[in-house]
Formats: C-alpha cells, sequence, structure tokens
C-alpha cells in the first residue's frame, strides 16, 4: 500500500503544481484592476482595467474607422471615478456603451489617460475554476476509492476462510 | 481473441494505460489552462471545454462500450464481459453526470442560463436516467444470470437514445453547438485544438484504465462472493 499513496502523491503534486501555474497565468495574463485602483496606484507598462463604456461619452473619429485603423475616446467608469481612455488599435464588436470590457493599454506621461490598443472580454474565472473543480476532483476521488478497493479485495480473498457447509462441521463434530 | 481474452490482457498493461491517461491529462490540462489563448468572442470562460468535451466523450464511450459488452454477453454468456458491462454502466454514469455539471456550468455565462430544455441536454439527462435504471436493475435482481441477462437487454435497447444524443444537434434546432470535428472538415483552430485532443486522449486512457480496474472490481467481489460460498453465476462454475 506504501506505493499507492506515494502514486497518489504524485499526482496531487502535479494537480497543485498545474492548478499554481493556471493561478499565475491568471494573475499575469487576465486578472484586471479597475479604474480607481489605477487612478489611486498608476503603474507604469501595460496594465488591463475593467469597467463600463460610460454612456454618451463614446467618440469615434470618423478619419480612422477602419477596420484595421480605428480610433476612438471615451471614459470606463469603475464605481466611484471614470478613466478616460484613448483607443487605437483594429475595430471591436464589443466596443459600445454600457458594455463592461477589460481595456489593454498604457497610462499616458501624464497618467491621467489611459492609451489602449485592446480590448478583452470580461473574464469569468469563477465558472472555470467551478467546473474544473466540480470535472476533476469527484474523478479523481472516484478513480482513489476504485484502486483501493481493488487493492483491498486481493487481500481479503487470499486471507479469506472458504465456506464450508454445515454438514461438514456436523461430522467434524 | 475473444472478448475477455482482451480484457485479460489489458490488465496485464493496466499501469502503463493508467500512467499515459495521467501523463496526457495533465499535459492536456496545462496546455488548456495556461498556453492556449483565450476565445474571441467567449474569452477565458471557453477553457471550460477542455473538460467538458472529453468528460462527455467518455460519456459516450462508456454507453457505447456497455452496449458492446452486453452484445458480446447475450451472444456469448461470457461472465467476464458481463462484469465490463456494469463497469461501463458505472463510468458512464459518473461521466454523463460530471459532463451535464460541467456543461450546465458552461452554460450560464454563455447562455445566461443553467438549463435549457435544448435536444442535447434532453438526452443527455435521459441517458443519465437510463444509466440509473441500469444499475438498480443489476441491484435488484439477485440472481445473476437474470440479472446480466434482463440488464443486458435494457442497455441495448437504451442504444436508440445513444443516436438521439449523437445527431440531436443536427436534426433540431439547439443551442448547443454541432459537431466541430467532422469528416469533411475540423473548425477548431489549432491552438485550441492540440489542447483538447491531448485530454480527450489522456481521457480515453484514464477510461480504459477505470474500466480494467472496475471489471477487476466487480469481479473480485463476486469471486469472494464465491468464496465465501454465496451466489455465483452458472457461467463462473
Amino acid at each position: 500500500m506504501t506505493w499507492f499513496y506515494l502514486r497518489w502523491a504524485v499526482i496531487l503534486a502535479v494537480g497543485g503544481l498545474i492548478a499554481g501555474l493556471a493561478f499565475q497565468n491568471y494573475r499575469d495574463h487576465v486578472a484586471p484592476v479597475t479604474p480607481e485602483q489605477l487612478i489611486q496606484f498608476p503603474v507604469e507598462g501595460t496594465v488591463r482595467v475593467v469597467g463600463l463604456v460610460q454612456p454618451g461619452s463614446l467618440v469615434i473619429d470618423p478619419e480612422a474607422a477602419t477596420v484595421e485603423d480605428f480610433q476612438a475616446e471615451f471614459d470606463l467608469a469603475g464605481r466611484l471615478q471614470h478613466l478616460p481612455v484613448r483607443y487605437r488599435g483594429p475595430a471591436d464588436d464589443n466596443l459600445r456603451e454600457l458594455k463592461t470590457l477589460v481595456v489593454v493599454g498604457q497610462l499616458d506621461a501624464d497618467g491621467r489617460i489611459l492609451l489602449a490598443n485592446e480590448f478583452r472580454i470580461i473574464p469569468n474565472y469563477d465558472y472555470i475554476t467551478a467546473a474544473y473543480l466540480l470535472g476533476l476532483i469527484p474523478l479523481a476521488l472516484f478513480l482513489f476509492v476504485m484502486e483501493r478497493r481493488v487493492a483491498l479485495l486481493y487481500t481479503v480473498i487470499k486471507t479469506a476462510t472458504p465456506y464450508q457447509p454445515e454438514s461438514d462441521h456436523n461430522e467434524q463434530g | 481473441m475473444t472478448l475477455s481474452a482482451f480484457i485479460l490482457w489489458l490488465r496485464r498493461y493496466q499501469g502503463w494505460v493508467g500512467l499515459a491517461g495521467f501523463l496526457c491529462t495533465a499535459a492536456g490540462l496545462y496546455l488548456g489552462l495556461v498556453a492556449s489563448p483565450p476565445d474571441y468572442y467567449q474569452g477565458d470562460v471557453m477553457r471550460i471545454m477542455y473538460v467538458h468535451v472529453p468528460l462527455a466523450q467518455m460519456a459516450m464511450l462508456g454507453y457505447g462500450t456497455l452496449a458492446g459488452a452486453s452484445l458480446w454477453y447475450l451472444w456469448k454468456r461470457d461472465p467476464i464481459v458481463d462484469n465490463s458491462a456494469h463497469a461501463a454502466a458505472g463510468l458512464s454514469a459518473f461521466f454523463t453526470a460530471a459532463a451535464l455539471v460541467t456543461g450546465s456550468i458552461w452554460a450560464k455565462p454563455t447562455w445566461n442560463v443553467w438549463w435549457s430544455w435544448d435536444p442535447r441536454l434532453v438526452s443527455f439527462t435521459i441517458q443519465l436516467l437510463i444509466l440509473i435504471g441500469y444499475l438498480m436493475l443489476r441491484k435488484f435482481i439477485e440472481e445473476p444470470d437474470r440479472q446480466a441477462r434482463f440488464s443486458a437487454v435494457l442497455a441495448i435497447t437504451g442504444v436508440v437514445n445513444l443516436v438521439i444524443v449523437k445527431f440531436s444537434v443536427e436534426w433540431w434546432r439547439s443551442l448547443h453547438q454541432p459537431a466541430s470535428i467532422k469528416p469533411d472538415g475540423i473548425s477548431y483552430a489549432p491552438d485550441m485544438l492540440l489542447p483538447l485532443m491531448v485530454t480527450s486522449i489522456g481521457f480515453l486512457f484514464l477510461f480504459t484504465y477505470m474500466l480494467v480496474l472496475r471489471t477487476q472490481l466487480l469481479y473480485l467481489r463476486q469471486l469472494l462472493d464465491a468464496k465465501k460460498g454465496r451466489l455465483l453465476s452458472k457461467a463462473h462454475l
């Protein structure tokens, strides 16, 4: 049974490693900040900001409104503050007023306007985590219990006393 | 080679099959959760596909195995094949339930509902009910030969629903997307196809490993019963 538990410890370790890498991937490439967080703690380099495209704030530049080269300005609203955004990049169907978006870009030199070049859909990692946990943990438990039962059955069968009819007992008695 | 001889042959290599299943599944999950890009429309939530689709594939493979083994049992009356059919039913019920749960979680952010009376979802739920009925039937009938015979007939009858599950997305209007891998082409982007294929192959190995293991479990239980003088199938004798 030592080998059995050792094998399952390795499986758990590898599962934990993949979960850790997935979490790191989420933190580095997916998790966004709010406009309030960015205004309060400006960040150098690329940042992802989640917010609502403020109604009435979206202005599309008519001279740069092609599929490849698209320019627009809008306010990204958080719960308390707005962050002005200047977007330049490919046209995106997701850019419309009252839509919650993740905007990817860098703050300008003054740290007041976000110069964006990409949009992303808001991450639904709660659903992903739930689906993986509910799909894989029962599978691992099912397999663990089954393997353990088979290993135990082999032991029990070896040690089980074969059935003897009652008449044999009587004759012996 | 008879089917029971094939199962015994698989048992010799079950450790390697289990290892291959574990390695492929781990690699597929790494590719799906870390290395592959998010979907343009669904974003990261699409990553649920890398666990939901292999679970659903194994649910259907499990039922196919159950039906095939049941047919073989009715023809040859081989008790080890009956053990395999019983094992496949348990596994298929597990994978069907898991596919329904993960599918429901995926449906919420994409369809905005946990459940819909969609042909694929309904037929898949019927598959789960058939499998539960099969397992209950096996519990209720005590005499081993009758138990095996009756449950084999039920399993073969249920193949009608398996066909409906497969083609429901083509026969009726469905929220569920149609098959993406068809003889006339594959509609997945290569970046997404690779993790899905690797995870599916991993699950296939895992399913085979679990099937061999569960067949042994059922066989050993019968063997223990026999040793203790309980009921034994005529065929086992």
